[in-house]
Order: C-alpha cells, then structure tokens, then sequence
C-alpha cells in the first residue's frame, strides 16, 4: 500500500520554478530514498510535501487523504514527520525540551514517556546531556537529537533530508545504522540524500532527482547498477 | 539617610509594575519579531478597565485587574488577528505602522469618551512600616501582584506545554510547524499575553498615580528603555530592567529636581545602544 504519494508536483521560490512534475509513492514499511546532487531539489521537494513551500501543483496524499494544502503542523499531526535539513532545532531550549516537543501532535502524547526510552535507549549521550541547551551540542549530537526529535513524534512516515551532512565519516556510519534499525523494525522511510553510494546501499526502492525531475526511478539494487547512475553519481 | 531608603524601596516597587510592563513588549518581540507601538495604548486601555470597574460596578481594583486580566488576552488575540497576522510576513515597517494605528485608534475613541480629564482610582490601603521605612500599601501590593504575574508566567513559559510551544515557535517558527505546532494559534496567543501584560501593569499603576487615556505613552517609553536595559527579547532582562528604572526614578529626586528624570533615563538609554547594544543580561 502506498503510504505517501507526491503526483505532479511543482514548485518554487517566487518566479523560480525548482520542482518540474515530480512524482514519488511511499510503500509502507519501506525505506524510500531520493538521491540527487546539490541543486536538484531535493530539500524543495520535502518542503513542499511538508507544506513549508505552497506546491504550484500537483497534489500530496497522505494516508488516503489529500493534505495538499494543509500546513505543515497538521501533516505533523497525521504522522508525517519530516527531520530538516540543518537540524533545526530549537537551539535555546534543553535536549529534553526539544525531544518534549517532539511529542507535540496529539497521537504521539500518550506515548511520550515510551518514545523518550526509545530515544534514550538508541542515543545514550542524548540522555547525559537532557538539561543543556540543544545550540551548545557538537554536530553530531544535534543530529541525533534532530532524530530523536523526529521519533518523539511516534511518526507513520519519517522523512529525512540530507541526514548526513556535516558528519564525520563514523557518525555517518552510525546514523545509517539507526536508520536500518529502525528500518527492521517497520518504520516507513524516506531518505533524501547527496551521499548517493549510501544511501541506495541500505534503500529498498530509490528516486534519482535531477534539475528538478525525476529521471529515474526502480529497486535500489537495480537502479545502483545502471550505467548513468554509476558514472554520474558513485563515480565508477 | 532615610529619605534615600525610602526613595529606594519606592522605586523598587514602582520597578517591579515597570518590568511587568516591558514584559509584555518583550515578550510579543521575542516571539514574533514586532515592535508593538500600540503598547501605551494598551496600558492605557487597562487603567480604564480597572477604573471603570471601579467606579461603574463598585468592583474592587484588584478584582477589576483579574477581569482585565482575561480581557487583555482576548483583545490581544483578535489585534494580532487584525493587525498582525495578515502583515507578519512583510517588512518590519508593516507592523510598526499598523500597531502604532492601533494605538491611534485605540487613543482616539478613549479621548472621544472620557476626555483626557486625568481621573485617579480613589484606594487608600494605608501604609506600613519597615524600620526606617514607611511603605504605602497601594505600591506594596501592586509590586507583589507584578511579582505574582511575573512569575506565574515565568512558570507557564517553562512548565506548560504550550508555554514551551511559544518558546519553541520564538526559536524556530518552521521546526515548530514542522513538529506539530500550531504556530498561527501560539503566536495569536503570544499577542493575548503581551497585551494582557501591558493592560494588567496599566491596572496597577491606575492603583497608584492619576492617569487619562494619553498616559500609556510616558510608560510605553520607559519600557522600551527597560527592554534595551535587559536586552530586547528577554523576559528575565526586562524585569531586570524594570528594578533598575524603578530604582533612578525613585532616587533621581533625593538630588535634583524631579524634571531631570526623563534626560537621566534616555541618556541611559543611547548609552546602553552605544556601548551594550544587546543590554545587561544579553539578547536571547
């Protein structure tokens, strides 16, 4: 079933038009990804699914329902839950009150205390460091806590955009693994990312975005074969 | 001696009322970048809740401040509907203008009603004192009412979860909506909070000193001079701020005569941009 479904998107910031057509589908309880380099528009694309950016058209359905033109905190609400690139977090306020308002939607209240263990459990240094402010973290850090934020909200599809950005190649690793983890255990993904050869390594199906379209799309085992895809993107 | 502690301890108290005042500037600055022009308006606008209360249903000022209290928020919540919301995304100068015809309006209709006749709020709550000190009751209770609001407020921003919501969307207004906020609905609210503190601050000074409806600018001043004092944008800065204000306005007459108030304030002021733009206790 599909989960999440962008039809024929388009947008963009004032004349610009970044977005041309672009369609993707979420399977459910798969890990999605959409790969592109710099520029493609990528970050537009979640934006404009999340609402941030108003689609000039083309619909978003979520869930069955047509949220197209529902902002942002209502998405958040339904369980879409999208992890900005550059963190975003709220950098005045402690780790604790990020993650506290990471349960804001009202689905997710009830199982706050259950999701904070979860947090807890997953980034351990996150739980050392409950009472400090988020702005004084390393990169790392406010990464996982970027993360942590994003499964307080008890999401039916978490969306990362460029997760990976900024981090030592180690953290790198380590939030790919969370990223499978939580891919085990049934979490419906997608993964928006610049580091291509990753990103399609641990994707069930994958989106390859370019100027704005989507050029390809196929299995990620299938589309990090292709030819174009090796030689424009992994360098082989 | 005496004298000069007694000077301090007045103007401690009147301080407290002064940085309930500039908490509500702050606070609207803080969370949504406006610069609300219709503050001295809205003090104001409390002054005459209360009195009106007062002379129209008897009511006790202090009950009248729990109305206004309520009032404010709502009045605050539609302004922002009105004057804000539709400008937010514009320039700064958008706002400046629309809250300062807020004010206009808001200046107008009142003179229109009640003249600017000064009226006082005839409440004697006799004095007590403190050693060398002797305290007017009607100063002691509006400081520990200030105090009473400050710090219920204080609470509310840190121990609620729509006190921190107004925090979060203060810090990030799009990783706030992007976490299920709703920022439209905190930032109206935000407005509701601002203004009830301006009204209900302008309820403890009706307490305290004559006023009209033209009164709200003289305190609308000092709580821009307070909010640069404690750092525009800091809750905690401005009732710093206020105790600081409070304090040269009540010792400024123990040396000189009473006049000299204003240049010693905004001398301050200038001198606060020049050498510590972001004030005492720093920007948030």
């Amino acid at each position: 079933m599909m989960i999440l479904e962008a039809q024929h998107l388009s947008s963009g910031y004032g004349e610009l038009q970044i977005l041309w057509d672009v369609s993707i589908a979420l399977q459910q309880g798969r890990l999605t990804t959409v790969v592109g380099s710099n520029g493609a528009g990528k970050t537009t694309m979640l934006r404009t699914i999340m609402g941030l950016i108003k689609p000039w058209s083309g619909k978003v359905v979520f869930d069955g329902q047509d949220v197209t033109h529902l902002p942002p905190h209502k998405k958040a609400e339904m369980g879409l839950i999208l992890i900005p690139e550059g963190r975003q977090l709220f950098t005045e306020m402690t780790v604790l009150e990020n993650l506290e308002m990471g349960a804001s939607p009202a689905r997710a209240r009830p199982k706050m205390k259950e999701n904070l263990e979860k947090v807890f459990e997953l980034f351990p240094r996150l739980k050392e460091r409950m009472h400090q402010k988020a702005g004084t973290l390393s990169g790392g850090e406010q990464q996982m806590l970027a993360l942590g934020r994003g499964i307080m909200a008890d999401p039916i599809v978490l969306m990362f955009d460029e997760p990976s950005l900024g981090l030592a190649p180690l953290l790198v690793i380590e939030l790919f693994d969370i990223i499978k983890r939580l891919k085990a255990e049934g979490m419906t993904m997608l993964l928006v990312e610049q580091n291509v050869h990753l990103a399609l390594a641990v994707s069930d199906y994958a989106y390859v975005l370019s100027e704005g379209r989507i050029e390809i799309e196929g299995e990620a085992s299938v589309v990090r074969q292709m030819d174009e895809v090796r030689e424009a993107y992994l360098g082989i | 001696m005496d004298v000069l502690l007694a000077s301090l301890v007045d103007g401690l108290l009147i301080g407290f009322v002064y940085g309930l005042a500039a908490m509500g500037l702050t606070l609207i600055f803080g969370v949504m970048d406006v610069v609300n022009l219709s503050h001295g308006a809205l003090i104001a606008l409390g002054m005459f809740g209360v009195y009106l209360l007062f002379t129209g249903l008897g009511l006790n000022p202090y009950l009248g401040l729990l109305i206004v209290l309520v009032l404010g928020i709502i009045l605050g919540m539609i302004l922002y509907a009105i004057a804000i919301h539709p400008l937010l995304d514009g320039p700064h100068l958008s706002t400046l203008l629309s809250t300062f015809a807020v004010s206009m309006i808001i200046i107008g209709v009142g003179t229109m009603l009640f003249t600017s006749t000064p009226r006082n709020i005839d409440i004697n709550l006799g004095s007590m004192v403190l050693g060398p000190v002797r305290l007017q009751g009607t100063r002691v209770v509006a400081a520990l009412v200030a105090i009473l609001v400050a710090t219920g407020l204080y609470i509310f921003m840190y121990r609620t979860h729509v006190g921190k919501s107004i925090r979060a969307v203060a810090n990030n207004r799009d990783a706030a909506e992007l976490v299920g906020i709703p920022s439209v609905r905190i930032l109206a609210f935000s407005f509701g909070l601002g203004t009830m503190l301006a009204m209900v601050s302008g309820g403890l000074i009706a307490t305290l000193f004559p006023f009209s409806i033209l009164s709200g600018g003289t305190y609308e001043l000092k709580s821009f001079v307070i909010c640069v004092l404690g750092g525009l944008g800091n809750p905690t800065g401005a009732l710093l701020g206020g105790l600081i204000l409070g304090l040269i306005e009540g010792l400024i007459p123990v040396f000189m005569p009473v006049g000299w108030t204003p240049v010693i304030e905004f001398t301050l002021f200038v001198l606060i941009i020049l050498i510590r733009p972001s004030g005492i206790l720093g920007a948030r």
